[in-house]
């Protein structure tokens, strides 16, 4: 680091910043808090002990876990060959496997349920041998992962673009494979990059509405996700229920980025 | 530093040009270690995270772990509109629980799913797994019919052709009543502001329409006289909404002054104590009915015995008696006496008298609102 760009210790742009984000984000944040805790302490408990709202709690963290296992292990490999292999088609793939990002999450959910589901294009050739993607658990998956995707890739790309191809040559000169290299030159250097797709598929995940609710079939104690679950609860007026799922949502949300941060402080001060 | 020197110890060479072999080892040694105790270090920075991920991991997959889960409990998948979830979930599935576990000794669960009734009858359309669904209005059901879902009209053969429950349509106005709103023949009268669900996406405003339009008809009017009531009223829509819940939302937050809609939320929110107006009662109504339908194709054979039991129950005076508590009117009109809120209504009506919905919806909400009203306004044109 240069040390002429120290932090300097001023006072007015911070408070000038929590001033723009107190309406903004700071004061709706808190609102969830403050709606979640209304019934106090021992409600708030006695709310996210209920089966259901434990059940998708549950179903949220293992879809985001699934999510984030494949789509680390996707998205890295496609990283790997959209920064690396030279091939034609390569800048339209290259758009287009960022597009889930502008495409609304509800037209995911759709194009799925006409591919999958038991009218759609496939699904109506697997429907009859009994699979069923759509409206079960793998359909939510399915979403999450199509969703996801751009999240893994976009933290490993740049990573990937930026690294000296001189030490990837240097590896195959002293004779390493293309795996070699690649598990001892490119992924220690990835590492920070992994870290944080990793954690923004995860938390993207956890959060997915839009694509869900279109092909979970939203059943309670079997495809209700956390967000839907707080989406139906708020149908229903129950407002203090559903804040309280959303509190501990945003906490999870938090500690999840507070190790981002943490992990990555800790290798860019070992690194300098 | 001790590294440094000895580093410097390594390299320096004997007189005779050997090495120090002793010194070299213990230097090879102590940077192993050295490097090991780097790794525990790391390991150490890591335990936080990990055990954080781990025990989130671990909280997640627990009901699935195998040995953590009694036995393997029958379930019943129903799918019903939204304003009936709260009376399922807290009183109608905990009662048919406790019948079925005093009969049988078996834990029955109910896996659910409440939205629109437009919305859950798409959703059946496009095949989740419904066993049973409940549906604010039959149109939905002949719909499913239409799509193949079901073969026929099937619910049709159920106890009181389907109909589970009812709820009049009712007029909402602001507290003390400002305008002097008495029935629907007041919303037509200029400067009053009503606000309605959009028919074209909403099951509540079709029952609505039902009402403005035969209610005149009902109090001996003619047809004239009916469609110059409907035209009235939709001469004075200032606001519409998708849904019956979400044009509620306009009410209450200042739009208009009157609103149709169903009884039973209005009685809902009054003994929830957020209730901000007073209900009119029409001299003449129509009751929306609500059909139950069985999704026969999503039944699996050992699932039946389960599903017509609890179809059953859903008609029993147990049941009944549970919807009239929540503020629907039974169809057993001897347990209505029990709900000391329900208005008078002197001229009530169903879609029956209409001759069902299969021709209420061509003549009325097609042919008169809207080919013939919504033009007449000049805001007709959508297709």
């Amino acid at each position: 680091m240069n040390p002429n760009s120290k932090p300097r210790a001023t006072v007015l742009p911070p408070l000038l910043l929590i001033l723009t984000l107190l309406p903004l984000l700071l004061m709706p944040l808190g609102a969830i808090f403050v709606f979640a805790g209304h019934a106090g302490l021992p409600g708030l408990f006695q709310t996210l002990s209920q089966p259901d709202a434990q059940f998708a709690l549950r179903f949220s963290l293992l879809t985001a876990f699934g999510a984030a296992l494949v789509n680390g292990i996707l998205g890295t490999f496609a990283a790997y060959v959209l920064s690396k292999y030279r091939f034609r088609g390569r800048e339209t793939l290259n758009i287009v496997v960022n597009l889930p990002v502008a495409i609304p999450t509800v037209v995911v959910g759709t194009s799925l349920l006409l591919l999958w589901g038991p009218i759609g294009l496939l699904g109506q050739f697997l429907d009859p041998l009994g699979i069923q993607p759509m409206f079960a658990p793998a359909g939510v998956l399915l979403a999450h992962l199509f969703v996801t995707f751009p999240y893994m890739l976009g933290a490993v790309k740049p990573v990937l673009d930026e690294l000296e191809t001189t030490y990837e040559e240097a590896a195959y000169t002293i004779g390493a494979s293309r795996w070699q290299t690649f598990r001892y030159v490119i992924l220690p250097a990835l590492r920070g990059g992994l870290f944080s797709g990793l954690l923004l598929t995860f938390a993207h995940s956890l959060g997915e509405f839009g694509a869900t609710v279109m092909v979970s079939g939203n059943l309670r104690l079997r495809t209700q996700t956390a967000p839907l679950y707080i989406f139906a609860q708020f149908e229903a007026g129950n407002i203090e229920t559903a804040n309280a799922v959303a509190a501990v949502l945003a906490l999870t949300s938090f500690v999840i980025f507070m190790l981002l941060q943490r992990v990555t402080q800790q290798r860019n001060r070992r690194a300098s | 530093m001790l590294l440094r020197v000895l580093d410097g110890v390594r390299t320096m060479t004997l007189p005779d040009g050997k090495r120090l072999p002793e010194i070299n080892e213990f230097v090879e040694r102590w940077r192993r270690w050295q490097t090991t105790r780097l790794n525990w270090q790391q390991l150490a920075r890591l335990a936080l995270p990990s055990l954080l991920v781990s025990g989130l991991f671990l909280y997640a997959i627990w009901p699935w772990i195998p040995g953590t889960r009694g036995p393997k409990v029958r379930t019943v998948v129903l799918y019903g509109f939204s304003i009936i979830g709260e009376m399922m979930n807290d009183a109608v599935f905990p009662a048919f629980q406790a019948e079925w576990e005093a009969r049988t000794g078996e834990h029955v669960e109910f896996i659910s799913a409440f939205s629109g009734s437009g919305t859950i009858t798409n959703q059946m359309i496009l095949g989740v797994p419904a066993e049973v669904a409940i549906l604010s209005l039959e149109l939905d059901a002949l719909r499913l019919v239409d799509a193949g879902v079901l073969p026929a009209p099937t619910w049709r053969d159920l106890p009181h052709g389907g109909v589970l429950n009812r709820t009049p349509f009712i007029i909402l106005v602001r507290p003390g009543n400002p305008q002097g709103i008495q029935d629907f023949a007041d919303l037509t009268r200029p400067g009053v502001g009503v606000v309605h669900p959009d028919p074209l996406t909403s099951g509540g405003a079709q029952w609505a329409l039902l009402a403005e339009y035969h209610s005149v008809r009902m109090l001996g009017g003619s047809d004239a006289g009916a469609f110059a009531q409907l035209r009235g009223v939709w001469q004075n829509v200032v606001a519409q909404a998708a849904s019956a819940r979400a044009v509620r939302t306009q009410f209450e937050s200042g739009f208009g002054d009157a609103l149709i809609t169903y009884e039973q939320e209005v009685l809902s929110d009054r003994w929830r104590g957020r209730l901000r107006g007073e209900i009119v009662y029409p001299q003449s109504t129509i009751f929306s009915e609500h059909i139950v339908v069985v999704l026969d194709r999503n039944i699996a054979p050992e699932q039946r015995d389960l599903v017509e039991a609890f179809v059953t129950f859903l008609w029993s005076e147990t049941a009944q008696r549970i919807y009239v508590d929540y503020g629907f009117r039974s169809v057993d009109e001897a347990l209505n006496a029990a709900n000391p809120d329900f208005g008078v209504i002197p001229y009530p009506f169903t879609v029956d008298e209409l001759g069902g919905w299969e021709q209420a919806k061509p003549q009325i909400v097609d042919g008169i609102w809207h080919d013939q009203v919504l033009p007449a306004l000049g805001m007709g044109g959508t297709p």
